[in-house]
This record gives C-alpha cells, structure tokens and sequence, in this order.
C-alpha cells in the first residue's frame, strides 16, 4: 500500500537536505566554467605541450567515474598532505570533473565564433589575453548556454554521489529516513521528485536565459 | 556545524583551491583540550548505537560520547560517513576519533588504538518472523545479507565455511540488507547481537533474532590512530570508567538495548 | 603485495567481468528500448507522446542511484523483486533507453524527408524504408553521440556496487576495508576506467568511419 503519509511527513526534512545539492552543483559549475575556460584556452594554445596537458585532463576527468574522483580527493590528496573539508573536497572535485565537460562545450562555441573577429580585435590592438576575456569568452558561454545549462542539470544529478565523502544531502538523507520509516519506496520516489523538479526549473530558466540573450 | 559555515568553508575550499593543510583537526589530545572540539565520525545507520530521527543524529553512540566529550571539557562535532570510508579517513586526520562501533579484532588492533569495550559484538542471525530458522547451523544453503567490509562479514564467512555452505551478501548498511531480508531476496541477516535485538524489538511483527549466537564472542570498542591518538584513547577511557562508576552507563544501556549488562574493565584477549 | 594479488586478484577479475557484462547488456538492451520508444513515438498513435514524453523527462531529470534504489528497494512492494545483477541491468537499460531515445530522435530528424518520400513513392514498406532507408542515414549522424553515451554509461555502473552487484567498486572497497590499503586500489580502479574508456572511444570511432565511408569514398 502506498503510503502518502510518509512522504508528506518527511518531505520537509528531504527538502532541506536539498540546499547541499544545489550548493554543490552550483558551485561545481562556475568552478567548472572558470577552469573549462582556462583549460579550453590551453587546447587552443599554439603551444604543443599546453595542448597535451589539456587533452589528458579532459580524457582523465571523463574517463573515470566521479564516484572514484571522489573517493580519490577524499583519501588521495591527504595521503600528499592536503586535507581538505567535505564538502570543499565535494565542491572541488565536482567542478574538477565539470571542467573537462565544459572546456569542450566552450571549444565547440568559440568554433562557431567567426575567425574575423579575434583577427580584428588584435589588430586595432587588443592584448590577445583581452581578446580571449572581452571578445570570445562571453559569446562562448552565450552559444554554450543550452549545454551549460544541461552539464548543470548533469551536475545536480551527480551530486547525489557525494554521500560516499560524508554529506548529507537529497540521497543520503533519503537512504536515512527509509531506513528509519521502512518506507522505501515512497521516500525514493519523493526524492526522485524533488530532483526532478529542480532539474525542470533550472531547463527553464536556461531556456528564459536563452531568449533574453538573444534578443 | 552550520550551513552558512560549512558554505563559508566550501567557499574558503573553493577559493584557494585548498592547496592547505587543515588546522581545525586535531592531532592529539592536546590538540583537540587547545582547539576546545572533537570531530568524530560514524555511520548514522546503525541502530540502536547511531541513527538518524527526523534527520538528527541520536542513539547509544551518541549519548555516550555527549557524556565523554563533557568529561574531556570539549564540544563534540558529528560526521555521518559510509562505513567503507571511516577507518580510510581516520588514518588521513580527516577528524579525530571514530565513533562507529568496531569490532575488536587482533588485525585492527594492530593498526589502530582502541578504546576498552563499550558494548557486546557477538554475532548472531536474524529472520523474518515466519522464518524456518530455529537455530543457527539452519543457515545452511541459505542466502544471508551482511554488511559488507566488517568483521561479522568475516565471521559469517567462516561460519559458512564451517557448517557447509552460505551465500553471502554484502550491503552498504545493515539498514540496507534488513529491507532486503523484508523483499524476501535474504533468508537471513548476520549482525552483532545489539543490533538484532534492537531491530526485532522495534518491529517483533516482521523480525525474530535467531538463537543462540554463532559467532564467537567479541566487543564492540571506539578507535583513534594509533600513536598520536594514543593519549585520547586513554583520557576517553578514564571517561568511560566514570561513566560507568556513576550509574550513567547502565541507565544509557537501559534505555537503548533495554537492559543493563557488566563490560570488561580491561582490554579483553583478542 | 604478492600475498594481495594472490588474495584479490580472482575477486577482482570477477568484478571486471560484472562491470563489463552489466555495461554490455545495459548498453545493448537501452538502445533496443530506446529505439523501440522512438518508433513508438514516431510512427505510433498520437496518445502515446506523453506518456513517452514523462518517461524522458522522468528518467533524465532524476539521479541514476535513485533510479536504482526505487527499483532494488521499492519495486518489491509493488511485486516486482529482481535480484541485484538484473535489476542493475534493468536500471542501466532504463536509464539508457531515455538518452538514447533523444538521440535517435536527432538522427531521425536530420534524414532527408525526401529520401522517405522517394522510398514511399517507389513503394517501399514502412519496415523497409526504416530499416533500409531511415536506420542508415541516421546512424551516420547520432553514432558520434550514442559512442558518447555509451561511454557514460561505463562509469555509472560503479553505482550497482550500492546494491550488491559484486562489480568491480564493490570488490575494491571489500578490499579496502579488509587491507586497510586504499591508495593502490583507487588507483588500480581509475586506470581501469580511464583505460576502458579509451577503448570503447577509439572503437566508436573506428566505426564511426565505418559508417561515414561511402560518403568519404565520393568526396
């Protein structure tokens, strides 16, 4: 028997625990973004060796699963005398893991910028460092922003993974509360609701973003 | 810990990419009397010694350590951990003292400093309450849950070796593999006898401890690291004695096993 | 470290085995059902989109672990109660058949309505036109993204180690936990990934070209 009382009573204490997957997948995408530029900069760099260290990041961070990048932060960097809080080792190598998926959304945007522009920019005298921040990078993270938005949406389902470093967010408060009421399937499909529904507002609110920027 | 300071200490991480090492957790006792906390770690999935009620952390555990952490002069900090993840993190001082319940084993004793026993880990079965168990060698062919990385798992291991064949199967939490014994996937649950007894007298409609024990009898104590954590081991176990010296220890063991019972005074054999 | 090998090497051989059975069958088994759901959607009655539409969003806009718990813990309750190993397929199937449906959906939608329309006129069956017709000329532009997808599907099989799935994360942390060791067991299961990874990428692109060949053949 279903039992909508169970969720009705623990929905307020699942809700709660939500502000940490949304702290961390935030937080995870601009310290994606912010490294995504530098390391999509890197893939672009006319220097061979900068190209190498930018392409094994990206194969590294996708090619192993964030659940093992976690574990690694957590056990790994002390072991070489950084310890870090939980939820800094959560946020870091979340957005460690975003970066290698965003340098190549900005990559892929900044390929669909015309050549021309950079071309004209350096030659009324643009440093090329104000080229790449004033000139490209922002009409980047414009034609990237349905991919952005999507690696976000990415992000906060990926966050359920951080429980294994110690936080206490949708998932692992979910796990605690079936536990105690024996109630799994309500408490699970609760928490997949509230996932859900914070994923469609984020896709919309890209999608008002979107519109605005174009117009 | 509050939300808004553990955002500024994500900030803090975010910022500086973390490239420090922590200064908030101790090393040692001295550290931890100067810095005036503790941070202390355990799986809040293991009931009656540690869970989590409306989403606030309670149980024996919890309890007992309030009163330690009073008889040391500092405030404890909690951290709920998967249990594969505590005694890794212990080693690396991502806190100070492990609250979970470990098994006394001469292995870990070797790695780690424990604290003297703070309740009865002998392990036992248990079954849905139309069980056909009666008692434990019925195991026999059977499919068992046991939570995984333990030293009951060892123990059921061997005791499967021993009486001819059991299925084992690891979980996360013991939480975890009770609601799979409920789905009808287990035919049974290995655990520490506190633990089953708990579980079978929260819920006597679907549950029944199987009887006797199979294991052979073991405790249940706290763990520091070794050598740096060697002096709080033993201020914990001054702790512990004057716990139990003024009757807070049994009234605690009253109100979470339902009765009170002698722990050794010493280090037992291992 | 002899002693270790000798210890776990057979349990983690037969975590790789999981691993890589669970990535195969999921994978294989979500794009069947994804592709089912998109002829469903395309050429099936109209009540279906919604329903159809749900099921995408749902599966997409939700966590794969939570996926799984509703599916290992809850399914029970409604009668439906599947050991660890195939509701971990089933899971990665689900999970699959969404992704893969949005990108079929892609691939389908860039074929050139005429090429149907000549197929139809000349008297082709529906079967025929898709399968003959629409399959191939999709392939060449969704492969790219279902490689992709495939690729992360391998690493969300981690994931069944939370319901006993004896894979390969589950076989490291038992390790873990009765070793004390932790550094060489991460290591050993992120060169794993990274190494799996690599070669499902340079496979797809191999066939990638496969595919693409009679178009570079003209140029």
């Amino acid at each position: 028997m279903f039992s909508f009382q169970t969720i009705v009573e623990n929905f307020p204490v699942l809700l709660g625990s939500a502000r940490y997957t949304l702290l961390i997948s935030v937080l995870g995408c601009i310290e994606g973004l912010i490294l995504g530029a530098v390391i999509c900069a890197a893939a672009l760099s006319n220097k061979r060796w900068m190209r190498r260290i930018a392409a094994l990041y990206v194969s590294f961070f996708r090619g192993v699963p964030l659940l093992i990048q976690l574990l690694a932060a957590y056990y790994l960097l002390p072991v070489i005398g950084i310890n870090v809080p939980a939820l800094a080792a959560a946020v870091l190598t979340v957005g460690l893991c975003a970066a290698a998926y965003l340098s190549e959304v900005l990559r892929g945007s900044l390929n669909a910028i015309p050549q021309g522009q950079a071309e004209a920019a350096a030659a009324i005298g643009m440093a090329p460092r104000d080229v790449w921040i004033r000139i490209l990078l922002p009409q980047a993270l414009k034609i990237g922003l349905p991919a952005i938005v999507n690696e976000l949406i990415l992000l906060v389902k990926a966050s359920s993974l951080v429980t294994v470093v110690g936080i206490v967010e949708i998932t692992r408060m979910s796990q605690s509360i079936a536990a105690a009421t024996y109630r799994p399937l309500e408490i699970y499909l609760a928490a997949a609701f509230i996932y859900l529904v914070i994923n469609l507002v984020i896709a919309q609110a890209g999608r008002m973003l979107e519109r605005r920027l174009t117009v | 810990m509050t939300f808004y300071t553990t955002v500024k200490s994500a900030l803090l991480g975010l910022g500086a990419l973390a490239f420090t090492t922590s200064a908030v957790l101790a090393d040692d006792l001295a550290d931890i009397k100067a810095a005036g906390k503790i941070v202390v770690a355990t799986e809040m999935h293991y009931a009656p010694f540690d869970m989590l009620e409306n989403g606030e952390y309670v149980g024996f555990d919890r309890d007992l350590f309030d009163e330690i952490a009073k008889e040391l002069g500092v405030t404890p900090e909690y951290l709920d951990l998967p249990w594969t993840s505590i005694l890794p993190g212990l080693e690396v001082n991502k806190f100070d003292f492990v609250l979970a319940p470990v098994t006394m084993t001469a292995e870990r004793a070797e790695r780690y400093s424990f604290t003297l026993p703070i309740a009865d880990a002998t392990v036992a079965f248990v079954q849905r309450k139309d069980g056909k168990m009666t008692g434990p060698e019925d195991a026999k062919g059977m499919t068992v849950g046991v939570q995984k990385g333990t030293a009951q798992e060892k123990q059921l291991e061997a005791y499967g070796e021993k009486i001819g064949g059991i299925t084992v199967k690891g979980y996360g939490t013991p939480d975890e593999a009770y609601a799979d014994l409920m789905t009808g996937r287990l035919d049974a649950v290995a655990g520490s006898a506190p633990l089953l007894s708990y579980l079978a007298n929260t819920r006597p409609d679907n549950f029944a401890v199987v009887t006797p024990p199979f294991g052979t009898p073991t405790y249940f104590g706290f763990v520091a690291r070794k050598g740096d954590g060697d002096t709080l081991v033993a201020a914990v176990n001054d702790a512990l004695e004057a716990i139990k010296a003024d009757g807070r220890m049994a009234a605690m063991q009253e109100k979470w096993f339902g009765m009170a019972t002698e722990l050794p005074a010493t280090m037992p054999e291992l | 470290m002899t002693e270790i090998i000798q210890r776990y090497g057979p349990d983690l051989l037969t975590g790789f085995g999981y691993t890589i059975l669970s990535w195969a069958l999921g994978t294989l088994l979500g794009l069947v059902l994804g592709f089912m759901i998109e002829i469903a959607r395309r050429f099936g009655p109209a009540f279906l989109r919604y329903p159809i539409r749900a099921y995408v969003e749902f599966v997409r806009g939700t966590p794969f672990l939570v996926q799984l718990f509703v599916l290992y813990y809850g399914g029970p309750l409604i009668g439906l109660r599947l050991d660890a190993l195939p509701a971990g397929i089933l899971g990665l199937t689900i999970y699959g058949s969404a992704y893969f449906t949005e990108i079929l959906r892609a691939g389908f939608d860039a074929v050139p309505v005429g090429q149907v329309e000549a197929a139809r006129a000349i008297g082709f069956r529906n079967t025929t036109i898709i399968t003959r017709i629409m399959v191939p000329v999709m392939m060449v532009s969704a492969l790219p993204a279902l490689v992709n997808f495939a690729i992360i599907l391998t690493k969300e099989t981690v994931i069944l180690s939370m319901i006993t799935v004896p894979e390969i994360m589950f076989q490291t942390q038992t390790m873990m936990s009765e070793t004390f060791a932790f550094v060489a067991p991460i290591l050993i299961l992120a060169l794993f990934f990274w190494g799996f990874v690599e070669l499902i990428s340079r496979f797809g692109r191999r066939l990638e070209r496969r595919f693409t060949h009679y178009l570079l053949d003209r140029s």
